[in-house]
């Protein structure tokens, strides 16, 4: 296993090693127990071979006769199986936006998504789950699928820290398509601002996977206090038109009151659907997002 | 306004308005996304070249800024009446008085100021001559409208260590007043001015006065006498104290540049302390005396005194008997006296003539000689007439009036508190003149030159006179001592006030000599051996020496003016007064103009910088960062963790 100094050697500085140190305390919340395909250290749906006992069901021809409860047999001659909670890995699916709108802001949304991503994964990895992380944008999802452990973590990082920044717009259909070949349950997080007329679809889609959505609502400084002047053309990053403004002195106090009811209808949205939103700017520090907000939001424990 | 055609520019109002109509060529912002702005933005004029016009501050501003900026150009003014005529005659006076320091700073510093203000005072058009006036006039600028030559000859101008007189500059002024009867005479002085012209000039004279303190000390008097004998010396020194304050002062006595004598003296206000220090060493060549310390004036401060030399000369008495007499001569050292009876006087002459030590000086007291003696004389209390005059009716109790304060004989005689029981009306010769006068304009003093030989009179007894209990006795003995036998080297006096040339009379063979006085060397020219020292500027020893560097002959040169020791600003009615009041209403409402654009260039510049504050975004927002990161680096001292932005929607 790689150890967190070997880590900070090899690659770029992501993350140093203290930061590091501090990501293995922390684990993914798991909200449900979710059936996984190998032992972890999460408790599974399955039954399974542990010590902890979890109920009796009738032997049926084939089941091993090692889980006979002998004792009942004694007491009623009937033959019962003993079932035991297994504990297995979950798979944990982190989801980054990388529509060019994402490109965008002063710290840059993307990059921040991207180290956010990094870290959240990192965290799977360092508890033996399943890892699951992907680019969203250009109508479709390329995914790094199936990471395990920590030894892992050079081929995550490398994939998260490739370049991603000439992809266009297309959130639901990528998210469509995630949710599609998506294998396995557990916890999935959405780093994404959400600048997509079909974002609605987009969250439905992958609340719909029955895994435990977080979107994580990422939004520059820039963004959320905008200081557009009175006579300016605001140049979209995505698709390059051009939207005209004339002065008006209200016009950004009117912005900050749309963005605040737009949070609150997909904050909505998400909670209907078990999840969870958080809205995050890119300026925060990354420390302060997973040890303060992600813990008080519950989306790490 | 002087430039109305500026106000032309007034038509870029409307251009400006016009701008802000015209559909305005956008800044281009980058956003990450127009997906929330394309739900707010319903821009329906986008497309038209003409949009409706809103408020804007921003206009409002640029408006207000156009318009003072063509108000400015426009030069706007307003009239107002200046006390000033159009032709102003701008004296300042540099005399010692003006070198003291007041509290406020430097008194000819302050002058200057006021006399700025007096150039910034002047009417439109209005012509000033500056005359910088010590104990004479010099014309520093004439008659010019250009206020910056004017300031600039001000800034000219030091305060010198003369004794003041306004005689010259008034006459000065008189004459350009003469030419322009629109003149005003503007006198810049602490108006303690001793000498006044008699006359008055035609034209208002006004008085800028400054100067506010009257703390000074000052040596009035310094001289020494060699006792009979010319083994030991007296230093007669007055220290005075024109101040309203009694003051404490330490006065150090230095012979030929060491400390002799030092004590301190407490002086009344108003009063003067006199002593006699009879330590100097006899050798001593030059006695200086200083008064430690400082005070508001330090030119009169230090004055210095060449001793006599040894050398004496015959003097005869011819009296019935007088003490007084005999003794005050006795105490001149350069006098070697002789006393006779008046009927004695023919045999004394006649003896001394035989054996070839003739008298240089005759004293006769209430005796008169049928024919003067062919050397100086003096006559006290003269029974009958003579080549000095008649002798008329007795006059009783004459009282003395004021006397003329630059009289040599009268140098350090304080005849105020002097009484006289009777004395002899004297009608002077031709070539004698009055010293001392009774208020009926009778002499009591005179002096003059009678066949050649200079002679003195005192027309009254001195048993009829308290005269010769004061110490003024002895000091007027000396001064017509003085005055009847030159003293000194032969060539220059021994003393000499400031500013007061010496003539020369040298050997006719000298073509020039050099003068030395506070470290500079000038050359005299000399014709037929005769030639003239200009005054001296400044307190201490001048010497003259021959071509060859040989020294031959030396002069102290002092202050001893009490007018300019009295540094007190005094009453400037007495020179205004020299002046005829305005006439007519044209002195009290010559024009002046006050142009105010500054004030509207100033209020230019501000607006600039509120629509800079106001509309430059990144330099507000900066600005509000830095704000805000002092006030939380102030509060928290920044060690702990972000706190993240809290969200409308993050619930």
């Amino acid at each position: 296993m790689t150890s967190a100094p070997e880590l900070a050697r090899q690659r770029p500085p992501l993350f140093d090693e203290a930061f590091l140190r501090r990501l293995e305390q922390l684990e993914l919340a798991s909200r449900r127990l979710t059936a996984g395909r190998m032992k972890g250290e999460r408790r599974s749906i399955r039954r399974g071979q542990s010590v902890e006992f979890a109920d009796y069901r009738n032997y049926t021809t084939g089941d091993d006769l090692r889980q006979l409860d002998w004792n009942v047999y004694a007491r009623l001659e009937k033959l019962f199986i003993k079932l035991f909670v297994e504990e297995e890995d979950v798979t944990v699916h982190v989801l980054v936006d990388a529509s060019r709108s994402m490109d965008f802001g002063d710290p840059n949304k993307l990059d921040f998504a991207r180290r956010a991503a990094a870290a959240l994964a990192y965290l799977g990895l360092a508890h033996l789950d399943r890892v699951s992380v992907a680019f969203l944008g250009d109508g479709r999802a390329s995914s790094l699928r199936a990471l395990r452990g920590k030894g892992r973590t050079l081929e995550l990082f490398d994939f998260l820290s490739a370049d991603r920044r000439e992809r266009a717009t297309g959130l639901a259909a990528a998210a469509r398509d995630y949710a599609a070949r998506l294998r396995g349950r557990g916890p999935l997080l959405l780093l994404s601002d959400l600048m997509d007329p079909g974002y609605l679809d987009a969250l439905r889609d992958l609340a719909g996977t029955r895994c435990q959505l977080s979107v994580l609502h990422v939004l520059a400084p820039e963004e959320l206090d905008p200081e557009v002047p009175p006579d300016a053309r605001l140049i979209d990053n995505e698709s390059g038109q051009g939207v005209e403004v004339t002065g008006d002195a209200d016009l950004n106090d009117r912005y900050r009151a749309r963005l605040g009811e737009w949070q609150a209808e997909i904050g909505a949205f998400v909670s209907r659907r078990g999840g969870a939103y958080v809205a995050i700017p890119s300026d925060l520090e990354l420390s302060d997002l997973l040890f303060d907000v992600l813990r008080r939001r519950r989306v790490v424990t | 306004m002087i430039a109305p055609l500026a106000l032309i520019g007034l038509l870029s109002l409307p251009v400006i308005v016009a701008f802000y109509m015209l559909r305005l060529r956008r800044r281009d912002v980058p956003v990450g996304s127009t997906f929330l702005w394309q739900q707010l933005i319903r821009d329906v004029e986008a497309n038209a070249p003409w949009q409706r016009l809103r408020f804007s501050w921003l206009l409002l501003i640029q408006l207000l800024i156009a318009a003072i900026v063509v108000l400015a150009a426009a030069r706007p003014f307003t009239t107002a009446t200046s006390e000033l005529s159009g032709n102003v005659v701008l004296i300042v006076d540099t005399s010692a008085s003006m070198g003291a320091v007041d509290p406020e700073g430097a008194r000819m510093s302050l002058a200057k100021d006021a006399a700025h203000r007096v150039v910034g005072r002047l009417p439109e058009g209005g012509r000033v001559t500056v005359v910088a006036s010590d104990q004479t006039a010099h014309v520093l600028v004439s008659d010019t409208d250009d206020r910056a030559a004017a300031n600039a000859a001000i800034d000219r101008i030091g305060a010198t260590q003369l004794p003041g007189d306004l005689t010259d500059a008034f006459a000065l002024a008189s004459a350009l007043a003469a030419r322009d009867s629109d003149s005003t005479v503007v006198v810049v002085s602490d108006a303690n001015v001793a000498r006044l012209p008699s006359v008055g000039i035609g034209a208002p004279v006004k008085v800028e006065r400054v100067g506010t303190t009257d703390a000074n000390q000052a040596i009035a008097a310094l001289s020494v006498l060699r006792r009979s004998g010319g083994a030991q010396l007296d230093c007669f020194v007055a220290v005075s104290n024109p101040s309203g304050t009694s003051a404490t002062r330490r006065l150090e006595l230095y012979a030929d540049g060491t400390l002799v004598d030092a004590r301190n003296l407490t002086i009344p206000a108003g009063q003067r302390s006199e002593l006699i220090v009879p330590t100097l060493p006899a050798e001593a060549r030059v006695v200086e005396a200083r008064l430690a310390g400082s005070d508001a004036l330090a030119t009169d401060d230090r004055a210095y005194a060449l001793i006599p030399s040894s050398g004496a000369t015959r003097t005869l008495l011819v009296s019935a008997g007088n003490v007084y007499l005999e003794n005050a001569l006795a105490l001149l050292p350069r006098l070697e006296l002789y006393a006779v009876a008046p009927g004695g006087y023919a045999r004394a002459l006649a003896d001394a003539t035989a054996a070839k030590k003739p008298y240089g000086l005759v004293v006769f007291d209430g005796f008169v000689p049928s024919r003067a003696p062919n050397v100086p004389a003096i006559y006290v209390s003269p029974a009958s007439s003579g080549g000095f005059g008649k002798v008329g009716a007795t006059i009783d109790g004459p009282a003395i009036d004021r006397t003329a304060p630059n009289e040599p004989l009268l140098r350090f005689v304080d005849l105020s508190t002097v009484h006289i029981g009777r004395a002899h009306g004297v009608i002077l010769a031709d070539g004698m003149r009055s010293v001392v006068s009774t208020t009926g304009g009778k002499p009591l003093v005179a002096a003059g030159r009678i066949d050649g030989q200079p002679t003195a009179v005192l027309t009254f007894a001195l048993r009829d006179s308290d005269l010769p209990l004061q110490v003024a006795f002895p000091l007027l003995m000396s001064n017509l001592a003085d005055f009847l036998l030159p003293p000194g080297d032969g060539v220059l006096p021994p003393s000499a006030s400031l500013g007061e040339p010496i003539e020369l009379a040298l050997d006719p063979s000298l073509q020039s000599v050099s003068l030395l006085d506070a470290g500079t060397t000038t050359t005299i020219s000399l014709v037929a051996g005769r030639g003239v020292i200009p005054g001296a500027t400044s307190v201490g020893i001048r010497e003259l020496r021959d071509p060859s560097g040989a020294t031959i002959g030396r002069t102290a040169a002092n202050l001893f003016d009490p007018a300019e020791s009295r540094i007190a600003p005094a009453d400037p009615t007495r020179i205004e007064d020299m002046g005829r009041g305005p006439s007519g209403p044209a002195a009290a409402t010559t024009p002046t103009r006050a142009e105010w654009w500054w004030p509207l260039a100033a209020a230019a510049l501000l607006l600039l910088t509120v629509e800079w504050l106001l509309f430059h975004r990144p330099t507000r927002r900066t600005l509000g960062r830095l704000l805000r990161r002092t006030t939380r680096g102030g509060a928290g001292g920044g060690a702990g963790p972000s706190v993240p932005r809290s969200k409308p929607g993050a619930a």
